[in-house]
């Protein structure tokens, strides 16, 4: 008998040495290359998870998808808390150019999917989800680059904005598509309804309720972090639970936070280490669910996707450039940071299959979809990070 | 290259600077926006100048040369309501205030001008950390010896501008316990401080000056920072010391004071400056930052003891004749009241205590630089 064995094929083992590896590996590319560390993350783990000897394989799906899911909630708690809604009413062509382009970009992605002749149920949801700018990707390379000026400001609130209407529209979708053919139907729209506007409202209520608990405590800057941290655990765990939207009730609690008027501390950007080590599972995860043969298969119509997307964003962005006040090339800079989506579409996906609509399953398989994912998870952030580069917005260095 | 001739101006016409900051309305730090800000302001026709300063977090206004009290006011609320749109329409926001009270020197850009990129290469962290707020005072002189002489004159004065604009009491996060703490920045630049007392136009250029140029430690004057300089090409002194205030209706009421107590002085109703006048120069402006309007000062002359608020109220009184013949009793009224409410500096740590935050106390100053609006708003209704 030896008195030292080790066990590495275990799921625990599998995972923590990804996470360990994918951080390192995404400081030394960082420090290297300077592009940013969420792309390395997302490729450690899509090569883990595709590797020889399947080495993520071990662990049971949606094992991961809560803390996943409260990484991604934290991320889009200090999302929505960037968001400023009365900059909707001092310069109404932000909200047309955000409308615009979600519609816009909706009708072109069903166009293209339609014309590549996918079924219609495939091309209204991946519409839906094409709407998308995802938040994570976003929030984490503006935060590296500690970046501000106009593109960042736009990029976050037309993000916001399409990611809110692209959550609803596709369970709008979804409800109808389920309730065709059944006797009532009603029944699925009904539900869909209720569980968008409930989530909604949980967080509505914890950003009144949170604020007012706080200062009843006192001295806001100190212990707001912390406390507006296990807030966000605690509600989507709620969400997670009771099978609500945890991507809206996150964004909705913090954009009340912060016309409740709570500042979280300066210091505090990312949720500090707990949101930076709950971001490289979050990005190692997302990366592992991708299977290679996928990405292969749907490469074709996957970046056809993605270049209709950003054509389209981008075009719009610039339209409504001069008229919303900035520059073309400042317009054209927007659009292109708003490429990133993978994380929204793994998640939604993920969730609603967890919340056990079965048509999904045919969804989130196709190749395209994955295709598209894979490799905007790594290269949306860069695209994000060169346009906040290019519009001189990141944080001189040296 | 010699000092430039003294450019002759209209005696007592005046004109204002004001360096204001870009607040990110998120999280309330600076915002690095000048240049998004500059494009929208440079769409159409902007009510007097503005230009970027060295930060891009910051930026400048400045009004046309003015006769009265009544012209700056005017331009100063046409300038802030167009900033205030524009700021707006870009999701900024702008306010006064000495100092940010919590911005991290490290985290400032320097804004892509040679002239800043110089300034930056020479000062290092100085210059990042020179990311404070001030309003600048100019009074048109008729000749250069006047420009001396009131330069000279106006010493004694100096701790009651420091106090009336006193709006910076916080410094990276902390309670500096000064009301202007804006001006400690200021002192850490060789060249800051006092200018030599020179009456004479011809000594200080030809003398002064150009021995300075030879040392090879100045090249114009725009490398003396002193309290007051003289300023050849507009025919001007310059008023450096003002915190900027919190509303640009303060802003005008210190103006006014200036060329009030300019056209006061120019009727030789004071003993001629002296070289021991500046023997109490640096106590007394000490006093002004630290305690503001409670601050004790020494009178240069008689070496009497007296609080500020007191020198103050005196003054105004005496200068009172003067301010009617320039139309600018309003503005005396507006700093009377000021002495009965206390420094910007006294509102801005009240609203600490309020909110409970450095962000809190962001965010009252950017209501209160637009409050103005609101209340012309209602006057004009």
């Amino acid at each position: 008998m030896t008195i030292f064995s080790i066990n590495i094929n275990t799921p625990e083992f599998a995972w923590s040495f990804t996470i360990a590896m994918a951080w390192i590996i995404g400081e030394f590319g960082h420090r290297f290359t300077k592009l940013p560390r969420i792309s390395f993350y997302a490729l450690v783990g899509f090569l883990a998870a595709n590797s020889h000897y399947e080495f993520l394989s071990y662990l049971e799906e949606d094992a991961l998808l809560l803390p996943a899911n409260i990484a991604f909630g934290l991320i889009l708690f200090e999302f929505g808390y960037h968001i400023n809604l009365r900059w909707l009413k001092c310069n109404p062509w932000i909200g047309v150019t955000g409308l615009v382009e979600v519609i816009a970009t909706f009708i072109a992605v069903y166009a293209l999917t339609q014309w590549y002749g996918t079924s219609t149920f495939i091309s209204l949801s991946l519409a839906a989800l094409g709407m998308a700018t995802s938040p994570a990707g976003i929030l984490r390379v503006i935060n590296e680059q500690r970046s501000s000026g106009q593109v960042t400001e736009r990029i976050f609130h037309l993000s916001a904005f399409n990611c809110v209407l692209a959550t609803i529209t596709f369970n709008v979708i979804v409800a109808f598509w389920v309730s065709q053919g059944s006797e009532d139907i009603f029944h699925a729209p009904v539900d869909s309804a209720i569980m968008l506007v409930t989530s909604m409202a949980l967080g509505v209520v914890f950003g009144i309720v949170l604020p007012i608990m706080l200062r009843q405590l006192g001295n806001l800057a100190q212990d707001a972090t912390i406390a507006f941290a296990l807030s966000v655990i605690l509600l989507v765990a709620i969400a997670h639970a009771a099978k609500l939207s945890p991507i809206l009730t996150a964004l909705l609690f913090g954009l009340t936070a912060r016309h409740r008027r709570v500042t979280l501390g300066h210091a505090k950007r990312n949720f500090g280490a707990l949101g930076d080590l709950l971001t490289v599972l979050l990005f190692v995860f997302v990366a592992s669910t991708m299977e290679w043969q996928r990405v292969v298969a749907g490469a074709s119509l996957g970046l056809a996707l993605l270049a209709v997307r950003f054509g389209v964003k981008t075009l719009t962005t610039v339209v409504f450039a001069p008229v919303s006040g900035i520059t073309l090339r400042k317009g054209l800079l927007t659009g292109v940071g708003l490429a990133p989506i993978s994380v929204f579409i793994v998640l939604t996906l993920a969730q609603a299959r967890y919340s056990g609509i079965a048509l999904l399953y045919e969804l989130s398989a196709l190749d395209a979809l994955v295709a598209m994912a894979l490799t905007l998870e790594i290269l949306g952030p860069v695209f994000t990070q060169v346009a906040l580069s290019l519009a001189h917005e990141n944080q001189e260095r040296g | 290259m010699s000092l430039q001739p003294f450019q002759q101006s209209n005696a007592l016409s005046v004109g204002v600077e004001l360096e204001l900051q870009l607040i990110n309305l998120s999280d309330f730090d600076l915002s690095a926006s000048s240049p998004d800000l500059l494009h929208l302001l440079g769409k159409r026709p902007f009510p007097g100048n503005v230009t970027p300063e060295i930060t891009e977090s910051m930026i400048e206004i400045c009004t046309d040369v003015q006769s009265n009290y009544t012209g700056v006011l005017t331009q100063l609320q046409e300038i802030r309501n167009a900033l205030v749109q524009a700021a707006d329409t870009l999701n900024i926001g702008i306010c006064g205030g000495g100092t940010h009270p919590f911005q991290r020197w490290t985290d400032r850009k320097i804004f892509s001008k040679e002239r800043f990129e110089q300034v930056s290469a020479l000062y290092g962290y100085l210059a990042k950390q020179f990311t404070v707020f001030g309003q600048h005072i100019h009074i048109g002189c008729s000749s250069s010896n006047d420009a001396l002489f009131l330069l000279h004159s106006l010493s004694r004065y100096v701790p009651h501008f420091i106090a009336l604009s006193a709006s910076s009491p916080y410094v990276q996060g902390g309670d500096t316990l000064f009301h202007s703490a804006r001006l400690n920045s200021v002192f850490a630049f060789p060249l800051s401080g006092r200018a030599p007392f020179l009456l004479n136009w011809h000594d200080f250029a030809n003398d002064y000056f150009v021995k300075m140029e030879k040392t090879g430690v100045i090249k114009t004057m725009k490398d003396f920072y002193w309290d007051i300089r003289p300023k050849p090409e507009y025919g001007t002194i310059e008023l450096r010391i003002c915190d900027t205030p919190l509303t640009v209706e303060r802003s005008a009421a210190l103006a006014a004071y200036l060329q009030i107590l300019c056209a006061y002085l120019l009727e030789k109703n004071e003993p001629a400056p002296l070289e021991d006048d500046y023997l109490v120069y640096n106590y007394n402006r000490f006093q002004a930052c630290r305690f503001g309007l409670d601050g004790s000062i020494v009178h240069p002359k008689t070496y009497e003891s007296r609080s500020l608020r007191e020198d103050i109220l005196a003054t105004l009184s005496t200068i009172a004749p003067f301010a009617e013949s320039l139309g600018a009793l309003p503005a005396l009224t507006h700093l009377y009241k000021a002495t009965e409410a206390d420094t910007d500096a006294y509102y801005l740590r009240q609203q600490y205590d309020e909110s409970g935050s450095v962000e809190g106390m962001v965010n009252a100053a950017i209501a209160r630089f637009r409050k103005g609006i609101l209340v012309q708003a209602y006057a004009s209704s």
